[in-house]
C-alpha cells in the first residue's frame, strides 16, 4: 500500500491544474466542492500508506519512491522522489485530514467571492506544496514544497488585493521568509559540501562522525530557516499581518500546517542536531520559550480576535521549539498535531463569529454570541479548554510533555514555560468571556465609532459548522494518541521512534515528579482562567490592569523594524542609487564630456591663420631637428 | 655644329616600358591641355573629363604588366632612367592606387563641375598632373625626382584647392595651402641637401650602399636630414603637428578635390615616407621610429578628439582623414615589412573609401558646394534612403566596423604594431578609434533619427558609379580582403639600380 | 583537437553557415521589397526567423550529448595568409545559446509592431539574429569578433529608431561603451595569434581549438590579453562596475529590442567568459577567478539594490538583470561544473523570463503609455489573465523551486559555495532581494485599487497569450525537468572543467566531499567523535 504515497500529492495537484483549466466553468459551489474531493482523495491515500506501514516491522518503515532525475550535475544529484517513514505520514496525515475539513469549511465561507474558484484553485495548490514538502526524500524537494507554500501564502494573504494593506502584508510574509529561506539553501549547499548529497538517506546516515562545527552550523542555518517559516522571533513579524488573508487560510497555512514546517525540517534532521555542540539545540530552546513568553503577552492585549489567535500560533510554536530544543521530539509532533486540531476549530469558530458578525473582528463589539450561534460556542469552548490546557483535553496532554521535557533539561525554563501556559489559559478565556459571555456589545461605540449598519450575529451554515464539529472531537480527544501512564500508551513515541534514530531525550523523571509537574500545570492553568473570569465575566479589576499599550503594540517591536526599514534601510538603497546615477555614469558620461571639453580646447589652437599654422609647422621642425640633434653620436 | 653638340650630350638610355604610366599621364594631361584650347569650343564641356578619365584608366592599366614583370620571380624590380625611378611592386602598387583615385576624382567632379560651372579642361588637366607627381614621387629613386614629383603635385593641388573660384573660401584655401605648402617644402628640399651632404649623394639606392658600407663618425648632419624630410613629409599626410591646414583646406576646396586630396596625395607622401625612412634607412630605425611613435600617437589622439567637436562635416572628415594618417603611421612606424603592407592596404581601401564619403557630400552639399553642415544631412534617410545607407556604410567602415575594409585596414595597422611588439601604441590607436566612432555615429545619427525636413537628393549618373565602385569595393572585399592582402604583401620596396 | 572538431561528418547539412546567412539573406530580401508592400516585411521576417528557429531545433534532437567535442563543424578558408578561417561548430556550452537565438527571434518579431519603417525594422532585427547566432557558433577568434562587433550595428539602429523619448543618447552611448570594450580584445586577439605562432613557430592561425588546446603563451602575456577579453566581455555582459549603459539601453530601446538585448545579447558576454576566457586562458581564469567573483557579488547586491528604487519598470528590469547575470559570472569563475553548467541554465533561463518580462511591460506600455510605476496600479482587477502570467514569470525570475529560474541559481550557489563559500554565502542573500524589489514592484503596478485608465485597461489579447505559451513551458519545463537540457551541456562543461585542471598545474576542480551514508539501510546510530571539518563516517 505504501506504494501509493504518490497519490497523496497527485490528488491536489490534479485538483490544482482541473481549476487552472477549467476552474471558472466549475464555477460556485462546484470548484469548491471538487477541491474538497481532490483533499478526501488526499487523506484516504495518507491512511492506505499509514496502514501499508503499520504493516512492515519497524526496522524497515522507511520507504522511499523515487519518480525521476530531477537536477543532475557533475557529482550532483537530486531526484524527484518521496520518502514515507513515520514522521512523513504522521505529518500527512493530520495536514492531509485538516486541509479537507478547512476545504470543506470554505465552500460556505468563500460563498459569494468573486473569485471563488482560484482561491481553491490556491488551496489545492497549497496542500500540494505541504504535501511535497513532509514526503519529499531530499532537502531541496522539501525546500520546494518550503518555497511553494510560502508563495501559496503570499497569494492567499494578498487574496484581496485591491486593499493596499492585503498587499503589503502578502509581500511581506514572503520578503521574512525568504531571509529564513537563505538560511535554508546555505544549509543545502553546507549539507551537500559535507555529505555530497541532500538526499535524506544519505545525510542522516552520515551524520553520525561528521565534524561538530559543520553539525552546529546546520543545526543553525536550519533553524534561521525554520524560525522564518515557524514565525519565530525575530522573524515572527509577518504572521500577525498574514491574518488579512481569508480565515480559513489563516485555520489552514498560518496555524495548522505551514508554520509548523520549521518543527518538521528540524525534527527530520535530528540525527545532524545530535551531533551539534550542545549549545546549537540550546539556542533553539531558548528562543522558542522567549517567543513563546512574548507572543502570549502581547496576545493578552489585543483586540481584533484574529490577532489574539495569531500571536496565540506564535507563542505555542515557542512551545514545541522549546520541545525540539530539549530533544523531546515526539512531544513537539504531539503538540503539533494536538495544536493543529485545536487552533484550526479556534481559527474556523472565529471565522464562523466574524462571519456572522459580518466581518467585525474587533472583540469590543462581541458578547453574548452563545445564545446566537451555539454549535459555534459550543466547539469554541472546547478549542479554548485544550489550548488552555485543562484535562482531559488534548493540548494538556501535549503541552505537559513539553514541560515534561523543558523540566527535565532546565528547570528556570520550565519555570518560564508554565508562565507562558498560565498566559496562554489567560488569555484565551479572556477572548472566550469576550466574545461569548457577557452583555452583547454588538453596536457599542468604540473608538468613536458605530457600526454602519446594525448587525444581527446568526449561526454559520452547515458546510461551516461540520468541520468545527470534527475537529472540536479531535481536540478534545486528540489527547489519547500518546498518554504518558504506560510505556504502550505512548503509541506516537512508539510510532515515531524509527524515523528518530534514538535522539529522543530520555527524561529522568521520576514518576512522583511527573504527577506533581502535571499537578502543577494544572493549576495554572486554571488560575489563568480563574484570572480571566474576575476581570472579564466579574469585572472585579479593570482590563487595563493586564492591557498595557505597550502591550498591545507588541512591545513596539514590528514598528521599529519597519521604521528602520522605511528609514535608514531606505535612505541606504536611495543613496546606493544616486551612487550609480552620479558616480558610476557619471565617470562614464564624464569621459565623453572631458574628451569634448579638451577637443574644444585645442579647437582654440586651430585658428585657421596661415601664420599660427606656420608657426605650429616651425615648432614642429625644431623640435624634430632637437630630438635628432640629440642623438647624434658626437 | 648643333648635331655635334647633341651628339655630346649623352642620354641615358631609357626603358621607356618602366616610366610608361608617368608618361601616360604627363603627355597626356599636355595634350588634352594644348588640344582643347584649340577645339575645345566646338565640343561638348565634358569631353575632356571624359578623357582625363580615359587617360588615368589607361595609365593604372599600363602598370598591369610592371606589376606581372616586378612580382615574377626571374625578373623582379629593376630601375630605370639611369637609377632615377626604381621599379618594384611598392611603386607600381601605388601607381595603380593614384592612377585610379584620379580617375575616380574626375569622375566625381564631372557632376560637381557641370553643378558648378566650371567644366572644361583645366581641372582634369590639374588632376592628371598632379596624379603624374604623385606618380613620380611613389616610383622615385633618387631625393632630386622625388622632389619634383612632390611639387608637380603640390603645385597642382595648390591650383586645384583654389578652383572653385567663386568660394572665397575656395580661394582662401588655396591661399593657405599654397604657402604652408610651399614653406614645409622649403624644408624638405633642405632636408635633402644636409642628406646629400651627409652621404654625399641624392640618389637612395647610392645612400643606401654608403650607408651600409661606411660608418659615419659624426651623423648629426645625416639626423638633422631625417628631421627636415620628415617634415616635407608630414605636412602632406597632414601629421600633428603639421595637419593645421588640414580642416581649413578640406573645408574650402572643392569637394572632389578634397576627395583627390584624401587618397592620391595621401598616397604618394606615405610612398615617400616608406621608400625614405623604412626602405633607406630602415638601418637607422633606432633614430627615426621613435618619432614616428609619437608622431602617430599626437596625430591619432588629436585628429579623434578634434573631429568630435566639429559642426561641419567636411571638417569632420577632415579630422578623421587626420587620424586615419595616424594610423597609418602606426604601420610605418613598425618599420616591418608587415607594417609597409599594412600601410599599403590602408591607402589602397582608404582611398576607394574616402572618394566614395566625398562623393555623397559633393552630392549633398548642393549648389555653391556650400551645404556641409551636419545639420544639412537631417532627414537625408527619409528623403534618400539609399544614398543615406551608402554613406551610412562609408562612415560604419571609416569607424572601423567588421565586413568593411576599414575594419580590415586598422586590423592589419594594429597587427603590425603587434609584431614590433608596440602594444601601447596599438592599444593607443584602438581608443581613439573608438572615440572617433562617435563622430561618425554623429552623421549616422542626423541623417536617420533626428527629425528634419530634407528634400529628395537627385544623383548623377557619374556620381552614381563612383558611389557604386566604392560601395561595392567597401563591402566586397570587406568581406573578402584576401586579394588585396596578398597584393599588398607582394608589393614591398626594394632599392635597385639597374 | 582533431578529435575535438572531428564529429562534423555526421551531419552533412551546413547548419552553422545556414543559421548566419538565412537572417542575412532575409535582411536583403525584406530591404529590396517595395516601398508599398512594406506590410509584407513582418511576414517575411517572422518566415525567415521561424525557419532559423526551426533548424535550431533540429540541431538540439539532431544534437549527440555523449560528444564532448564540436559538432556540425563547417570550415571554410576566408583569408589564408593570416590564417584567418570560417570555423563553426556547436557544443553542449553553446547549443542551448543558439536553440535561444533562435526561439527568442521570432517571438521578439511576432510580438510588437514597431509602427513606422517597418522594412528597416525588420531588416535590422534579421540581421541582429545573423549576428548573435554568429558569435555562438564561431571557433575562429576573428570571425568570433566580427560577429560580436557587428550586432553593434543593428541594435544601435534599432534603439536609435525605434526607441522612445531618450533614444540617441541611449544608442550613441551603448555603442560607444561597446566597442570600446571590444577595441581592446581585438589587440588581445591580434597579440594572442601573433604570439602564439612565434612561441610555436608555425603559421598564424586564428583557430580556436588550436591555440587553446596549445596553450603556448606564457603566464603573464597570457593574464594581460585575458584582461583585455575579460574587458569587453565584462562591458557586454554587463558586469558591475560598467553596466550604466544597460539600464539607458533598456529602457530606450523598443520591446522586441530589449527581449533581444536581455533575452541573447547580454548572453554573447557571458558565453564569451566560458568559451574564449576559460578556454583560452585556464591559468588566467583561476588566477583572476576571486576578482571576478567577488564584482559578480558585488553585481547581484548592488544590481538589487538599485533596481529596488527604480521608478521606471523596464529600468527596473534592467537593474534586475544587473544582479542576475552577477550570478552567471560567478558560476562561471567557480570553475567546477555545477556552477558554469549552473552559469548556461540561467543564461538561458534569463533569456527566457526577462524575455517575457520584457514583453510584458511593452504590452502594459501599449495599453497605458507609461513605464513609471507611479502611474500604474490595480492592474490586477482589469487585466487578471496579464496579471497572472506576469505572476508566473515574476516568480520564475525571483528563483522558485519547480521553475526555471531556481535551477541555474541553485547550481551556481552550489557550485560557488564548494569553491568560494563566503562569496556563496554573501550571493545567496541576493535571493531575498530578488523577492523585495520584484514583489514591491507587484504590488505597486497590479495591487491596491484601480482609477483612471488603469481601471479599465485591456487583458491580454488571445494573441499576445500565444505568444506566452512557449515561454511560460519553458518556464516550468525547465524547472521541473531541466535533465534532459544538464545532460546534453555536461560533457563539453566536464571537458572544459579537466582543460583547466590539466593547464593549470595545482589546480583541481573544487568538488564535495563524496561518499556520505547509504541511505537509510546503516542507520543504527554510533558514538561520534568529532574529527576534521566534515569528515565522513563510513
Amino acid at each position: 500500500m505504501v506504494e501509493l504515497v504518490w497519490l497523496i500529492p497527485a490528488f491536489p495537484l490534479l485538483g490544482f491544474l482541473v481549476l487552472l483549466v477549467a476552474g471558472r466553468k466549475l464555477g460556485e459551489p462546484g470548484a469548491g466542492i471538487f477541491a474538497t474531493l481532490m483533499m478526501g482523495g488526499s487523506f484516504l491515500s495518507a491512511v492506505a500508506v499509514f496502514a501499508g506501514l503499520v504493516d512492515r516491522n519497524e526496522s524497515d518503515r522507511f520507504y522511499e519512491l523515487t519518480l525521476f532525475e530531477w537536477i543532475p550535475s557533475g557529482d550532483f544529484s537530486v531526484d524527484v522522489g518521496f520518502l514515507a517513514d513515520p514522521l512523513a505520514i504522521t505529518m500527512t496525515l493530520f495536514i492531509t485530514g485538516i486541509a479537507t475539513l478547512i476545504h470543506l469549511y470554505s465552500i460556505g465561507y468563500m460563498h459569494g467571492d468573486a473569485n471563488f474558484s482560484k482561491f481553491f484553485l490556491y488551496l489545492n495548490l497549497f496542500a500540494f506544496s505541504m504535501l511535497m514538502l513532509v514526503l519529499g526524500n531530499n532537502l531541496l524537494l522539501t525546500f520546494l514544497g518550503w518555497e511553494g507554500v510560502g508563495t501559496c501564502s503570499y497569494l492567499l494573504i494578498s487574496f484581496w488585493f485591491t486593499d493596499e494593506a492585503n498587499a503589503s502584508a502578502g509581500k511581506k510574509a514572503f520578503v521574512t521568509n525568504r531571509v529564513g529561506d537563505f538560511g535554508f539553501m546555505i544549509a543545502m549547499f553546507l549539507a551537500f559540501f559535507t555529505f555530497g548529497s541532500i538526499n535524506y538517506g544519505e545525510m542522516l546516515s552520515g551524520a553520525p562522525g561528521m565534524a561538530a562545527g559543520t553539525a552546529t552550523a546546520i543545526t543553525l542555518l536550519l533553524f534561521l530557516g525554520a524560525a522564518g517559516k515557524s514565525a519565530q522571533f525575530p522573524l515572527y513579524l509577518w504572521l500577525p499581518d498574514a491574518m488579512a488573508g481569508p480565515t480559513p487560510v489563516s485555520a489552514l497555512i498560518h496555524a495548522a500546517t505551514m508554520v509548523t514546517s520549521g518543527i518538521y525540517l528540524l525534527t527530520r534532521v535530528n540525527p545532524i542536531i545530535a551531533q551539534a555542540n550542545g549549545w546549537a539545540p540550546d539556542i533553539i530552546m531558548w528562543v522558542g520559550l522567549f517567543t513563546a513568553l512574548f507572543a502570549a503577552s502581547i496576545a493578552v492585549a489585543q483586540k481584533d480576535i484574529k490577532k489574539v489567535l495569531a500571536f496565540s500560533t506564535v507563542s505555542q510554536l515557542g512551545f514545541m521549539f522549546v520541545a525540539v530544543g530539549s530533544g523531546v521530539y515526539v512531544a513537539a509532533i504531539f503538540h503539533m498535531i494536538t495544536h493543529a486540531f485545536f487552533k484550526a476549530l479556534l481559527f474556523l469558530g472565529a471565522g464562523s463569529v466574524i462571519h456572522g458578525m459580518h466581518d467585525e473582528q474587533d472583540m469590543r463589539r462581541y458578547g453574548a454570541l452563545h445564545k446566537v450561534m451555539p454549535v459555534t460556542a459550543f466547539t469554541f469552548i472546547i478549542g479554548w479548554l485544550a489550548i488552555a490546557g485543562v484535562p482531559p483535553f488534548s493540548g494538556f496532554w501535549s503541552k505537559d510533555e513539553i514541560l515534561l521535557g523543558a523540566y527535565n533539561e532546565n528547570k528556570v525554563a520550565w519555570v518560564l514555560l508554565l508562565v507562558a501556559a498560565v498566559m496562554t489559559a489567560f488569555y484565551m478565556s479572556r477572548l472566550v468571556f469576550m466574545t461569548f459571555f457577557g452583555p452583547a456589545r454588538w453596536d457599542a461605540e468604540i473608538d468613536g465609532e458605530v457600526p454602519e449598519h446594525e448587525i444581527h450575529p446568526h449561526e454559520s451554515p452547515k458546510t461551516m459548522l461540520l468541520p468545527l464539529v470534527v475537529l472540536a472531537g479531535l481536540a478534545a480527544a486528540g489527547g489519547a494518541m500518546n498518554l504518558p501512564f504506560t510505556h504502550s500508551l505512548k503509541r506516537l513515541e512508539i510510532w515515531l521512534e524509527p524515523s528518530l534514530f534514538g535522539n529522543e531525550q530520555h527524561i529522568n523523571v521520576a514518576a512522583g515528579t511527573k504527577w506533581g509537574l502535571a499537578i502543577i500545570a494544572v493549576v495554572g492553568a486554571l488560575s489563568g482562567v480563574a484570572g480571566a473570569a474576575w476581570i472579564y465575566l466579574k469585572h472585579k479589576a479593570p482590563a487595563s490592569l493586564v492591557e498595557k499599550p505597550i502591550m498591545e503594540a507588541g512591545w513596539g517591536y514590528d514598528t521599529a523594524v519597519s521604521n528602520f526599514m522605511g528609514g535608514s534601510g531606505r535612505k541606504a538603497f536611495d543613496a546606493t542609487t544616486r551612487f550609480d546615477e552620479t558616480i558610476i555614469d557619471g565617470v562614464v558620461n564624464g569621459a565623453g564630456s572631458v574628451v569634448k571639453e579638451s577637443g574644444t580646447l585645442l579647437a582654440k589652437l586651430q585658428t585657421g591663420y596661415v601664420r599660427s599654422s606656420a608657426v605650429g609647422i616651425a615648432g614642429g621642425a625644431v623640435a624634430l631637428v632637437v630630438y635628432f640633434l640629440a642623438r647624434t653620436s658626437f | 655644329m648643333m648635331s655635334l653638340v647633341l651628339a655630346q650630350i649623352e642620354t641615358p638610355d631609357i626603358a621607356w616600358s618602366a616610366v610608361l604610366p608617368h608618361l601616360i599621364l604627363g603627355v597626356g594631361a599636355l595634350l588634352l591641355l594644348m588640344v582643347w584650347s584649340l577645339v575645345g569650343r566646338h565640343l561638348p564641356d565634358w569631353i575632356p573629363s571624359a578623357v582625363a578619365i580615359a587617360v588615368a584608366t589607361g595609365s593604372a592599366i599600363s602598370a598591369v604588366p610592371l606589376w606581372n614583370r616586378v612580382t615574377d620571380a626571374e625578373r623582379g624590380p629593376f630601375g630605370a632612367v639611369a637609377g632615377a625611378v626604381g621599379i618594384d611592386g611598392f611603386s607600381v602598387f601605388l601607381t595603380i592606387v593614384i592612377a585610379a583615385s584620379a580617375a575616380l576624382s574626375c569622375l566625381l567632379a564631372i557632376a560637381y563641375l557641370k553643378r558648378e560651372d566650371l567644366l572644361g579642361a583645366e581641372y582634369p588637366v590639374l588632376i592628371l598632373l598632379s596624379a603624374a607627381g604623385g606618380v613620380t614621387m611613389a616610383t622615385a629613386n633618387d631625393l632630386m625626382v622625388l622632389f619634383i614629383g612632390l611639387e608637380i603635385l603640390s603645385i597642382a593641388m595648390y591650383i586645384l584647392a583654389a578652383f572653385h573660384s567663386r568660394r572665397v573660401q575656395s580661394q582662401e584655401a588655396g591661399m593657405k595651402y599654397f604657402v604652408l605648402g610651399a614653406f614645409s617644402s622649403a624644408f624638405f628640399l633642405y632636408g635633402i641637401a644636409l642628406t646629400y651632404g651627409a652621404t654625399g649623394s641624392t640618389n637612395l639606392v647610392d645612400i643606401k650602399t654608403y650607408l651600409a658600407t661606411n660608418v659615419l663618425i659624426e651623423d648629426g648632419l645625416l639626423l638633422a636630414g631625417f628631421a627636415l624630410l620628415l617634415v616635407g613629409l608630414a605636412f602632406k599626410v597632414s601629421a600633428v603637428p603639421f595637419h593645421s591646414w588640414t580642416p581649413d583646406v578640406y573645408e574650402g576646396a572643392p569637394t572632389p578635390v578634397v576627395a583627390f586630396m584624401a587618397s592620391g596625395v595621401k598616397a604618394a607622401g606615405f610612398a615617400a615616407l616608406l621608400r625614405i625612412f623604412v626602405t633607406t634607412f630602415g638601418a637607422y630605425a633606432d633614430d627615426w621610429q621613435p618619432i614616428i611613435y609619437a608622431l602617430a600617437i599626437a596625430t591619432l589622439i588629436l585628429g579623434a578628439v578634434m573631429a568630435v567637436v566639429q559642426t561641419d562635416v567636411k571638417r569632420m572628415l577632415a579630422y578623421s582623414s587626420i587620424s586615419h594618417a595616424g594610423f597609418m603611421l602606426v604601420g610605418v612606424q613598425a618599420a616591418s615589412g608587415k607594417g609597409t603592407a599594412s600601410v599599403l592596404f590602408y591607402l589602397a581601401t582608404y582611398s576607394v573609401l574616402v572618394i566614395g564619403t566625398f562623393g555623397v557630400i559633393s552630392v549633398v552639399s548642393g549648389r555653391g558646394d556650400g551645404a556641409t553642415a551636419v545639420d544639412d544631412f537631417k532627414g537625408l534617410g527619409a528623403a534618400s534612403p539609399w544614398l543615406a545607407f551608402t554613406f551610412t556604410i562609408f562612415l560604419l567602415a571609416q569607424a572601423g566596423v567588421p565586413l568593411t575594409t576599414g575594419f580590415f585596414a586598422k586590423f592589419q595597422a594594429i597587427s603590425a604594431a603587434v609584431d614590433g611588439h608596440s602594444w601601447t601604441l596599438a592599444v593607443i590607436a584602438m581608443i581613439t578609434a573608438a572615440i572617433a566612432a562617435y563622430l561618425y555615429l554623429r552623421i549616422v545619427m542626423t541623417m536617420w533619427m533626428s527629425d528634419g525636413e530634407h528634400e529628395p537628393v537627385k544623383v548623377p549618373l557619374t556620381t552614381l558609379v563612383v558611389l557604386g565602385i566604392a560601395l561595392v569595393f567597401t563591402l566586397g572585399f570587406g568581406v573578402w580582403p584576401e586579394p588585396i592582402v596578398d597584393w599588398a604583401n607582394e608589393a614591398l620596396p626594394a632599392l635597385v639600380r639597374g | 583537437m582533431s578529435l575535438i572538431l572531428a564529429s562534423s561528418d555526421a551531419v552533412t547539412f551546413p547548419v552553422a553557415p545556414a543559421l548566419v546567412l538565412l537572417p542575412l539573406l532575409g535582411a536583403v530580401a525584406i530591404a529590396l521589397l517595395p516601398k508599398r508592400h512594406f506590410e509584407q516585411a513582418k511576414n517575411l521576417a517572422l518566415v525567415v526567423s521561424t525557419v532559423v528557429g526551426a533548424i535550431t531545433l533540429w540541431v538540439l534532437f539532431e544534437f549527440d550529448q555523449a560528444d564532448a567535442g564540436f559538432q556540425f563543424v563547417s570550415e571554410q578558408s576566408w583569408i589564408d595568409s593570416l590564417g584567418i578561417s570560417w570555423l563553426a561548430g556547436i557544443d553542449g556550452i553553446s547549443l542551448f545559446l543558439v536553440v535561444l537565438s533562435g526561439l527568442l527571434f521570432p517571438l521578439a518579431i511576432v510580438a510588437v509592431d514597431p509602427g513606422h519603417d517597418h522594412k528597416a525594422y525588420y531588416a535590422w532585427l534579421l540581421v541582429l539574429e545573423a549576428g548573435c547566432l554568429g558569435v555562438f557558433v564561431a571557433l575562429d577568434l576573428f570571425m568570433f569578433f566580427v560577429f560580436f562587433e557587428i550586432v553593434l550595428v543593428p541594435m544601435y539602429f534599432l534603439i536609435g529608431k525605434w526607441g522612445h523619448a531618450n533614444r540617441e543618447y541611449a544608442a550613441t552611448k551603448f555603442f560607444l561603451y561597446t566597442m570600446f570594450g571590444s577595441a581592446l580584445m581585438l589587440v588581445g586577439i591580434v597579440s594572442l595569434v601573433s604570439l602564439h605562432a612565434s612561441e610555436t613557430g608555425g603559421d598564424l592561425t586564428f583557430n580556436l581549438v588550436t591555440i587553446a588546446e596549445t596553450q603556448a603563451l606564457g603566464t603573464n602575456a597570457a593574464r594581460f590579453i585575458f584582461l583585455t577579453f575579460a574587458l569587453a566581455f565584462a562591458v557586454k555582459v554587463p558586469m558591475f562596475p560598467l553596466h550604466t549603459w544597460l539600464p539607458d539601453a533598456h529602457t530606450e530601446a523598443p520591446t522586441a529590442g530589449s527581449v533581444i538585448l536581455a533575452g541573447v545579447m547580454l548572453k554573447l558576454g557571458t558565453y564569451g567568459f566560458i568559451r574564449f576566457g576559460l578556454y583560452l586562458f585556464p591559468e588566467a581564469s583561476v588566477w583572476f577567478a576571486p576578482v571576478m567573483i567577488t564584482l559578480g557579488v558585488i553585481g547581484i547586491i548592488y544590481g538589487a539594490v538599485v533596481a529596488t528604487m527604480q521608478k521606471d519598470l523596464k529600468r527596473l528590469v534592467a537593474y534586475s538583470s544587473v544582479a542576475h547575470l552577477g550570478f552567471i559570472i560567478i558560476g562561471t569563475f567557480a570553475l567546477n561544473v555545477q556552477g558554469i553548467e549552473g552559469g548556461i541554465l540561467q543564461m538561458v533561463n534569463h533569456g527566457i523570463s526577462t524575455g517575457a518580462l520584457f514583453l510584458l511591460v511593452g504590452w502594459i506600455y501599449e495599453r497605458r503609455h507609461t513605464r513609471q510605476i507611479a502611474e500604474l496600479g490595480g492592474l490586477q482587477k482589469s487585466a487578471p489573465i496579464m496579471a497572472a502570467v506576469f505572476t508566473l514569470v515574476m516568480l520564475s525570475s525571483i528563483g522558485l523551486p519547480g521553475l526555471n529560474g531556481f535551477v541555474g541559481e541553485f547550481l551556481i550557489l552550489l557550485g560557488t559555495f564548494t569553491a568560494h563559500r563566503w562569496w556563496a554565502v554573501v550571493a545567496t542573500s541576493g535571493v531575498i532581494l530578488a523577492a523585495l524589489y520584484l514583489l514591491w514592484a507587484y504590488q505597486r503596478v497590479f495591487h491596491g485599487p484601480a482609477e483612471g485608465e488603469n481601471a479599465e485597461m485591456e487583458d491580454l489579447k488571445w494573441s499576445e497569450g500565444f505568444i506566452m505559451i512557449p515561454f511560460i513551458v519553458a518556464i516550468f519545463f525547465m524547472g521541473i525537468y531541466p535533465k534532459p537540457v544538464i545532460e546534453r551541456m555536461e560533457p563539453a562543461v566536464e571537458r572544459l572543467v579537466a582543460h583547466i585542471e590539466t593547464n593549470v598545474e595545482g589546480f583541481t576542480e573544487p568538488v564535495a566531499k563524496q561518499g556520505a551514508g547509504n541511505g537509510f539501510g546503516d542507520l543504527e546510530v554510533e558514538s561520534s567523535e568529532p574529527g576534521a571539518e566534515g569528515e565522513k563516517h563510513e
